[in-house]
Order: structure tokens, then sequence, then C-alpha cells
């Protein structure tokens, strides 16, 4: 089923609109994450973990649900396809790892904030789980910029699935 | 009938992505292995029937003495 012009652009402008959201959260997760990892103040630790758990359930995990849904969207309902072009196809495999991970830190992050909810959080309390939320977010960070890269520069290159679709449809094949 | 060119395989920027990709899993498997990461897997991010006690989950425990003063 191929969209019609006004449909692709609003399906396309959604998926723009969430999947940067989904990048800037996830950039102000791993801000908080470095300020609950470096924060001398018992508070401020409190209010970080708890800040990144709400932000993880209310805005990081629909936002990376939505860009995915919207992503799978705008690729079957145009000539892209989600397997005809090698960097849609990656696109997909980078996004559903993101959501993936996301979702396993998802578990960390809550149990944090269910440890700050209790008593004070001491600097070396949980040391290695809390560096573990930042060099996922941060990695999780570097992925979603890649992403991003790919879906602005559209590099070329066709799976031996998409050559085979356009031959058959006796469209000359670019690469 | 003429005939058309076979597929040329994967363009160089998708092998240079691949070797980049497997470089970094790599990497990533050597580091847990290494234990440098400390504990891994789905496991790890459960806490235990012990946390809803007050106690700390696996492995983390190195971690979680509370200083003196604060009560838990």
């Amino acid at each position: 089923m191929t969209l019609t012009p006004f449909l692709r652009k609003f399906w396309l402008t959604l998926h723009v609109a969430l999947s940067v959201g989904f990048l800037g959260a996830v950039a102000a997760f791993l801000a908080l994450g470095v300020n609950g990892l470096i924060s001398q103040e018992p508070q401020t630790v409190r209010g970080v973990y708890l800040a990144m758990e709400l932000i993880t359930w209310s805005i990081i995990v629909p936002l990376s649900f939505a860009s995915l849904v919207t992503g799978l969207v705008s690729s079957l309902g145009t000539v892209w396809g989600l397997f005809r072009h090698y960097w849609v196809l990656l696109k997909l495999l980078l996004t559903v790892l993101v959501a993936i991970v996301l979702l396993l830190q998802a578990q960390s992050i809550g149990y944090l904030a269910s440890v700050v909810d209790e008593r004070v959080l001491s600097g070396a309390d949980h040391y290695a789980l809390r560096i573990s939320l930042v060099v996922h977010a941060a990695g999780g960070l570097l992925v979603l910029l890649v992403i991003t890269t790919l879906s602005v520069y559209k590099p070329q290159g066709l799976t031996r699935y998409g050559w085979r679709t356009l031959r058959e449809q006796g469209t000359k094949p670019r690469a | 009938m003429t005939d058309r060119p076979p597929y040329g395989g994967a363009p160089r920027w998708v092998k240079v992505f691949g070797i980049v990709v497997g470089v970094l899993v790599l990497l990533a498997v050597v580091v847990i292995a290494a234990g440098i990461a400390g504990p891994h897997g789905p496991g790890r991010h459960i806490p235990s029937a012990d946390a809803d006690r007050g106690a700390l989950p696996v492995g983390d425990s190195e971690n979680s003495a509370a200083p003196a003063g604060v009560s838990r």
C-alpha cells in the first residue's frame, strides 16, 4: 500500500518529531544520570533518580515505540520499503536494539528510584548500577545520532531483496 | 532480450558499518567477560527478593555500604 502525498508527509512529520524528541529525551536522561553520579547532595540525588524514572516511563519509552511505529508506517507506505534499502533496514535494526536495551535499563532506573524513595543514597551506593545507566544512555544517544545521520544522508545501497523487487517492477536499480 | 547486470552486493559503507559494529560488539563481550562492567544480563536489572527487605541486589553489595549515620 502506498500512502498519498498528504499522508506520507503527515507520517514523516510525525516520525521526525517523535524521533528527535526521543533523542532529546535520552540526552536529558544522560544529563540527569551524570548529575546523579557526581552530586554530593542527597536531595539532588534523590530528585535525579525519581525524575529519571518519570521521564523514562512518561516520555522515553512511549517516544521510542512511537518512533518505531511511525517509521514502519512511513517506510512500508512509500517506495522506500522496509527491506529494500540498507539504510532503512539498519535504522530498523538499531531502533529495535535501542528499544530492547531501554526496557532493560528501565528496570534498573525503577529499582534505583525505589531505593532513593526509601532512604538516602550515599556517593558509593549502587555505584556500578549508576555508572551503567550513564554508559548505556551515552551509548543509546550515540546510536540515535547514527540513526539520525542515516535518515538525513540516505546512503545508496539496495539489499538483494530490493534489487530483485525493482527488477521485477521493471525499474532500473540505482545501486 | 537484454542481459540485466547481476546484484552487485552490499556497498562499501555497509561493509565498513558492519566491521565497526562487529568490533564494538567484540569489545563489549570482552569487557563483560572480563568483569570490568560488573555483572550483566537481565537478572542484574531485576531486584532480588532480598532487595525488597532492604538488602541489596547481588553484585552491588560491595558498593552499598551505608556511611555512618545514614539510616536505611
